[in-house]
């Protein structure tokens, strides 16, 4: 059995972040609600505590953490932001720039990861298409070669991180077909700046984390030279899933520290609130779910950094491919569902003001929320886990 | 330079919670902390070094439980380039004067300093008497209430604090300085490559063994003091507030109801 304990300097970290979100963050996030922005001097705070991309080496601006480091991460930035803004823009950022370092070419690399790790620049991920989301094969955007460079053309949409990308530069690791009759066999993976000529930036407005944005861009005729394309043409495909695995076990984390800080505030409330003639914390109706939601909780971060440390042990080679899927879909398939439930409860043990939108809770709910879906869809999950346990002759699109 | 600077770790007061029934506190699963008038200490410590060049050296010194390795590796994180931890159980359950007698043997043990560098006080007792202490030990000349130390030569210009403002004073150095940080102090908080690099520092764990004094005289059975009890004072009710009116009024009406009360 694979069991994970924190080290000295995890547990440091640990505290170090929780101490700087305490004073820089936290304070913050109201301000960062209401203005649908994350501040540029926090994002520069940031990157002082080498809080983005931390996977990257040195070299390129990185502190060079393992998975594990990086989960730790997430989970304190969940806590801290209740409007997970931050923690959306440290994850998705450090999981493709995770993959961007370690399959990109040195002349891109060293071009768009620098300026991320200092806070001028934001790394994104752009899969999703006005027609398909989780069903790669049929999406529409091409990626075709001509002479040393290649033309891109197509439409993504629910992208994270766009108005960052045109406010600070950066831009987005893609995928698009390149051979048409091939599927998911013929996709090509490549940094797309968005700041290229034929690139058409879109906003849209989501339920929650209003402090990030998403949205979509138009791609017409867009031209990118060789060094951008990361990995082998035509290999996207079995590349792509170790930036998501990456994302999604940090996710994972993010939920954990949201819905375990949602507890606390929820614990500080019942003690606190009366109803007829007691704290309401002295009823078991209140008291059988905290128990429950806590346990839950404590069980899904133990299998999230279970599915961090196996990251990091494949690297090793000492855990297979089949096990990390499984365990990272296992840990993304709950994840949000299990710390809606625990917050959606915070928010009812509150009454009337969990419904308030000076909760911070319901904000944390509908931030939480877009994790069913965002970086692979907790049905998705689901089928990545029973083809594990079922063999690959049982994928239901086959 | 070598400037020594000493660092208790202390259970985080923030969120320690009271016994409604006995008026304890309740220090179990409080998270413990570096006293964060130490940390200020170090910090200007790192700062003076930073400013000395050359082979100046800042070693942060704690005594408690092999617990309070956590607060160390932190001093080193922060900066420090070396850490001891007296750890023994002889020093178990020391008051201000065994802690001092303590620490002042240390220091000594570690080689002279050119400044040793305290907290004004430890936010779970609040005593303030360790520092003075271990400098009255060491014949030492002391500054307390330090905000700010500048270095010129051979002697120490520090602003203090007092009750009406500042005082600028100067001293001959060897000396020993209690600081506390001035309102807009920000405490760092060490990324990732200063912790991996606070693990390759040196840190030593001593016994009584390495400081030359006898047991009899150390921890508990060398306190004179000894802590009854600790409580919570019972809550006093919010007194009245004046607010939302101009000053006028409010000066008014603050008049009257002293007056009122036989006060003025
Ligand atoms: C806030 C937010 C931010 C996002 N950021 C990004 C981003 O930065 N980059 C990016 O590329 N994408 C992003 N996404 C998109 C996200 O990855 C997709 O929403 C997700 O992959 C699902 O795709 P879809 O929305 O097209 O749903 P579809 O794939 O159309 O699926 C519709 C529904 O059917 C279910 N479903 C589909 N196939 C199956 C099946 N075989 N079995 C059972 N159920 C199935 C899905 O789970 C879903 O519930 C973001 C989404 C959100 C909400």
């Amino acid at each position: 059995m694979i069991t994970y304990e924190f080290s000295e300097e995890q547990e440091m970290l640990r505290q170090s972040v929780r101490e700087w979100a305490a004073k820089n963050l936290t304070p913050r996030v109201q301000e960062m609600e209401k203005n649908k922005e994350i501040p540029h001097d926090l994002i520069k705070s940031m990157a002082k505590m080498e809080l983005l991309c931390p996977t990257v080496a040195p070299e390129y601006g990185g502190s060079g953490f393992d998975a594990v480091t990086a989960g730790i991460v997430g989970e304190e930035l969940g806590r801290a932001d209740y409007t997970a803004s931050t923690a959306v823009f440290y994850l998705v950022q450090a999981s493709w720039a995770y993959l961007f370092d370690k399959y990109g070419t040195h002349e891109c690399k060293s071009k768009y990861i620098p300026p991320a790790t200092k806070g001028d620049a934001f790394i994104g991920i752009a899969t999703t298409e006005p027609g398909i989301g989780s069903d790669l094969a049929n999406m529409v955007t091409t990626i075709t070669p001509n002479g040393n460079r290649y033309i891109v053309n197509g439409e993504k949409n629910y992208i994270s991180g766009v108005r960052e990308v045109k406010q600070y530069g950066g831009g987005h690791v893609t995928i698009a077909r390149q051979n048409l009759q091939a599927g998911t066999r013929g996709m090509t993976l490549f940094f797309l700046p968005l700041g290229l000529p034929g690139i058409d930036i879109t906003e849209d407005e989501e339920m929650g984390r209003e402090a990030i944005s998403t949205g979509g861009f138009h791609i017409s005729n867009v031209e990118i030279p060789k060094e951008n394309i990361i990995g082998k043409e035509e290999k996207g495909f079995y590349i792509v899933h170790e930036g998501y695995e990456f994302a999604r076990a940090i996710i994972a984390c993010v939920c954990c520290g949201a819905a375990m800080k949602s507890l606390e505030n929820g614990i500080s409330y019942i003690k606190e609130r009366n109803a007829f003639g007691r704290p309401i914390g002295k009823y078991e109706g209140i008291q059988f779910p905290l128990a429950e939601h806590y346990t839950k909780i404590s069980m899904l971060r133990d299998l999230s950094y279970k599915a961090l440390h196996m990251i990091d042990l494949e690297k090793e080679g000492k855990a297979s491919r089949m096990e990390v899927s499984k365990t990272v879909a296992m840990a993304k398939m709950i994840c949000a569902t299990w710390a809606m439930q625990a917050i959606d409860d915070v928010m009812q043990w509150q009454g009337a003001f969990g419904y308030n939108k000076e909760c911070p809770d319901q904000a944390a709910y509908r931030a939480v929320r877009s994790f069913t879906l965002a970086e692979g869809s907790k049905e998705i999950m689901k089928t990545i886990v029973a083809r594990e346990l079922l063999g690959k002759e049982f994928i239901t699109y086959r | 330079m070598k400037v020594i600077v000493c660092v208790k770790q202390v259970p985080d007061t923030s969120e320690v919670r009271v016994d409604p029934e006995t008026g304890t506190l309740i220090r179990e699963g409080v998270p413990s902390v570096m006293n964060p008038f130490d940390q200020f200490a170090l910090e200007e410590g790192v700062r003076l070094r930073e400013a000395a060049g050359g082979e100046a050296e800042v070693i942060a010194l704690s005594m408690g439980p092999p617990q309070a390795r956590s607060a160390l590796m932190k001093a080193l994180a922060l900066g420090a380039d070396r850490a001891i931890l007296l750890t023994d159980k002889v020093f178990a359950g020391a008051d201000t004067w065994a802690t001092s007698l303590t620490l002042a043997a240390a220091v000594k043990a570690a080689g002279k300093p050119d400044l040793i560098l305290c907290g004004l006080q430890a936010i779970d007792g609040d005593t303030a008497q360790t520092g003075p202490e271990i400098a009255h030990r060491l014949h030492l000349p002391q500054v307390t209430y330090a905000e700010k130390i500048m270095l010129d030569g051979r002697t120490a210009v520090i602003t203090r604090q007092t009750d009406s403002g500042y005082e600028v004073v100067e001293v001959r150095m060897p000396a020993l300085i209690t600081c506390t940080p001035p309102a807009d102090f920000v405490p760092s908080t060490p990324p990732y490559s200063a912790i991996t690099r606070a693990k390759k520092k040196p840190y030593e764990e001593w016994g009584v063994d390495k400081i030359n004094i006898e047991a009899d005289t150390l921890g508990l059975r060398g306190s004179p003091t000894q802590v009854k009890r600790v409580f919570s004072p019972p809550r006093r009710d919010t007194g009245v507030m004046l607010e939302g009116r101009s000053a006028a009024v409010i000066a008014g009406e603050l008049f009257q109801a002293l007056a009122k009360e036989g006060i003025l």
